[in-house]
């Protein structure tokens, strides 16, 4: 078989050596606790500190605004809990998001419901937009938070973060954004756009997988989800991940100096694999292709065919993409992104491909190939 | 690959005879995956399968069969119980969901062949017997489509369980070598079926609800808690002071009623089958076949006294006990699985002999 291709940089990507590099010492040499006081101590403080103001400043944000947490998951739960918790009292008793979230959103806000809150959603155009007339008849004063993804993770719809955010904060409402998919293809600066939390992931960015971060601005409000100790001045208690915050840190430089190369590259790439699949299979349909879209995602449906059997198929022939998101133990499931874009159901199969640094020209070219290809047998199978 | 042991040895057998495998794990259900240490159908055996075949080199895949499963087996498994029957839906699962739907899927990926570590053999295009009598799984095995027969690979079908289980050690397998042994309905985990119609049937359905226990001359000599709690053959959970032991000997759900009566009342010498289907030529009126009414029920000598293209009576050449409406009937001859169906009626009495 020829060499395999990765098209699923939406899911995780590979940690970049520069931060590889930057880390080894602190598994090794620097293996301090950043919460002894003698110098192996001071040697890791030192370095968890440094990596929090550097990725502050990928933030436009200060360092003591930054929150190190495993991951963009703990990063939501922990925004959306940990501000709904304090809110809750105040009188404010409504979470608002969109259908569709990463499940760690709305699970959280599901949670927040179970507690208490009453949920409420936002509607969303076609291509999964927001409705800014609708949030605005929704963000009304009963609301604690609002909690919007900036770029979504099936099918790559751009949400409108600064006029969300600035509606909210007129509206006296905390707005958190999941901006997982988002940071480094587009700016995500505190100091621009007024959100008060949001949330970034290390892996999808050339770091490793368990760190992530949590941006709040100074006065969000903030109870802790875990217990037993002053670390993260007792926002996030437990050692910290110091070689990962450290990889965090680099990645997240890196993906900001090279954001606008990275966004040319990328669309370059996926508008090459859309342009040629839609050329080969001219009914697949492109979710949310009318609308403003991240660089990296293509979600497409090929009518008539059956999902699974085209996942396997493609990664049988070299192809990794996926089916939604990278949900559950490999499994694929229906989409509750696509079924909140397209409630009269979307027949067919849906396979979310993502471009990223492992990919090229050759590679996109035979990728659609073997989609095409399938695409068509797929349809045979189902027909018949 | 359920991640058991048959299954994994399955594929290390066809990985090691040099076959292209492509490993895959039905989800059939949502409940119940989150338990711990059940030998298949849980997240835990879905990631021993997923280990397996990543150490034998192949890929591996979870397929979503939840809709299909739910709707061909398990609807039709409450559906049964609600009319008096006691269903089998390993078998509907095997003809429905594994030899069809997922077969359906090895054509989407050119695979010619579908193997399982089902205890059975496939030769020449015809099912047989697994060499292990005491593991011999045809009998759940028996409605799958003749067309897919030449296409199944039964790797341990010449084995038994002793032997399965030592390629399974001598392979180094992970974590399956020494599993239990899967007994109960893989979407009732704790073999508490009567939950599962609680939560499918309305509260008001007449399986779930009193009725009388009666004998057989309809003398009614208790009450019960519903119908779908007994099974024919069921000893426990009857009324007592009888001088010999007492079974259930018949359900009739249009009046709720579940007939008790002695060991020889369980008897039968015939029955009537529906939905059949066959793998091998079908046979003809007055032919002899061999017959079982049970997994594991030794296969009895009988002869065909009615057939046509939907049904088949049969004549039992000795009396068989606990012919249960709703198991399966499945026909031998000799090694050779011809087909089955499903049991509608048993009769008790001498057949009249034929014409």
């Amino acid at each position: 078989m020829p060499e395999p291709i990765y098209l699923d940089h939406a899911a995780t990507t590979p940690v970049r050596r520069e931060v590889l590099d930057a880390m080894l010492p602190y598994f090794e040499a620097r293996f301090g606790n950043p919460s002894s006081a003698h110098r192996w101590g001071r040697e890791a403080r030192t370095a968890l500190d440094e990596a929090r103001e550097r990725v502050a400043a990928c933030l436009g944000a200060s360092s003591d605004e930054v929150c190190f947490t495993s991951g963009g998951t703990e990063a939501d739960n922990l925004a959306i809990l940990g501000g709904w918790r304090i809110l809750k009292a105040k009188g404010r008793t409504t979470v608002v998001t969109t259908p569709i979230e990463h499940k760690a959103v709305l699970e959280s806000v599901h949670k927040a419901a179970a507690e208490g809150a009453t949920e409420r959603f936002l509607s969303l155009d076609g291509n999964g937009t927001v409705i800014m007339d609708d949030a605005r008849a929704k963000l009304t004063d009963d609301v604690a938070l609002a909690s919007v993804m900036w770029v979504n993770n099936e099918v790559g719809t751009i949400q409108p973060i600064a006029e969300l955010a600035a509606l909210a904060k007129s509206r006296g409402v905390f707005f958190h954004t999941d901006a997982v998919q988002a940071f480094g293809k587009i700016d995500v600066n505190a100091k621009t756009i007024p959100f008060d939390f949001a949330s970034i992931s290390g892996h999808k960015i050339g770091a490793p997988k368990g760190i992530g971060a949590m941006y709040l601005r100074r006065g969000a409000p903030l109870e802790p989800l875990f217990f037993g100790g002053a670390q993260d001045r007792g926002r996030r208690p437990g050692t910290e991940n110091v070689a990962s915050a450290i990889g965090l840190a680099k990645a997240c430089e890196l993906a900001v100096a090279e954001r606008e190369a990275h966004c040319t590259a990328y669309r370059a790439l996926r508008d090459r694999l859309e342009h040629g699949i839609l050329a080969k299979v001219p009914d697949a349909i492109v979710n949310a292709g009318g609308g403003d879209r991240a660089p990296h995602i293509l979600n497409i449906t090929v009518p008539g065919a059956d999902a699974e059997a085209m996942l396997m198929a493609l990664d049988l022939m070299g192809i990794a993409c996926s089916g939604g998101s990278a949900c559950q133990s490999g499994s694929t499931g229906n989409s509750h992104v696509l079924a909140a874009l397209n409630p009269g159901g979307n027949k067919g199969a849906s396979v979310r491909m993502s471009v990223g640094s492992l990919n090229n020209d050759a590679g996109i070219d035979r990728a659609i190939d073997v989609f095409a290809k399938l695409a068509m047998k797929a349809r045979g199978i189902v027909a018949a | 690959m359920s991640g058991g042991v048959d299954s994994s040895v399955a594929a290390a057998l066809l990985v090691k005879e040099g076959y292209d495998c492509v490993g895959v794990t039905m989800k059939l259900f949502e409940d119940g995956a989150e338990l711990p240490d059940r030998p298949c159908c849980s997240l835990d055996s879905t990631s021993d399968a997923r280990r397996v075949a990543q150490l034998l080199g192949i890929p591996h895949y979870v397929l979503n069969m939840v809709d299909h499963f739910g709707r061909d087996v398990i609807a039709d498994f409450v559906q049964e119980y609600a009319e008096g029957r006691t269903p089998i839906p390993c078998v509907r699962c095997n003809t429905f969901t594994k030899f069809s739907d997922l077969v359906a899927k090895a054509d989407a990926i050119d695979a010619p062949f579908v193997a399982t570590g089902h205890y059975a053999r496939a030769e020449g295009g015809k099912l047989l017997r697994g060499t292990d009598d005491a593991k011999d799984q045809t009998y759940f095995l028996w409605g799958i489509d003749r067309a897919v027969v030449p296409r199944l690979m039964l790797p341990i079908g010449n084995l038994t369980k002793v032997e399965t289980r030592q390629i399974a050690r001598d392979l180094q397998l992970p974590r399956v070598a020494d599993k239990a042994e899967s007994q109960e309905i893989c979407f009732v985990p704790n073999g508490d079926y009567v939950a599962i119609l609680k939560r499918e049937l309305p509260a008001d359905a007449p399986a779930l609800n009193p009725g009388p226990f009666m004998l057989g001359d309809g003398t009614i000599v208790g009450e019960h808690e519903g119908f779908a709690r007994y099974t024919i053959g069921q000893r426990k959970a009857l009324p007592g002071g009888y001088s010999e032991p007492m079974f259930v000997i018949a359900i009739r759900a249009a009046d709720r009623a579940v007939i008790i009566g002695p060991r020889e009342e369980l008897l039968g010498r015939g029955l009537v089958a529906r939905g059949v289907s066959w793998m091998a030529d079908a046979p003809h009126l007055g032919d002899t076949l061999g017959v079982r009414v049970r997994h594991r029920a030794p296969i009895a000598p009988a002869t065909v006294i009615r057939i046509d293209a939907n049904e088949i009576e049969i004549a039992l050449d000795e009396p068989v006990s606990a012919i249960a409406p709703g198991q399966s009937a499945v026909f031998y001859s000799g090694d050779v699985v011809l087909g089955g169906g499903f049991i509608a009626t048993s009769r008790r009495a001498a057949l009249p002999v034929l014409a």
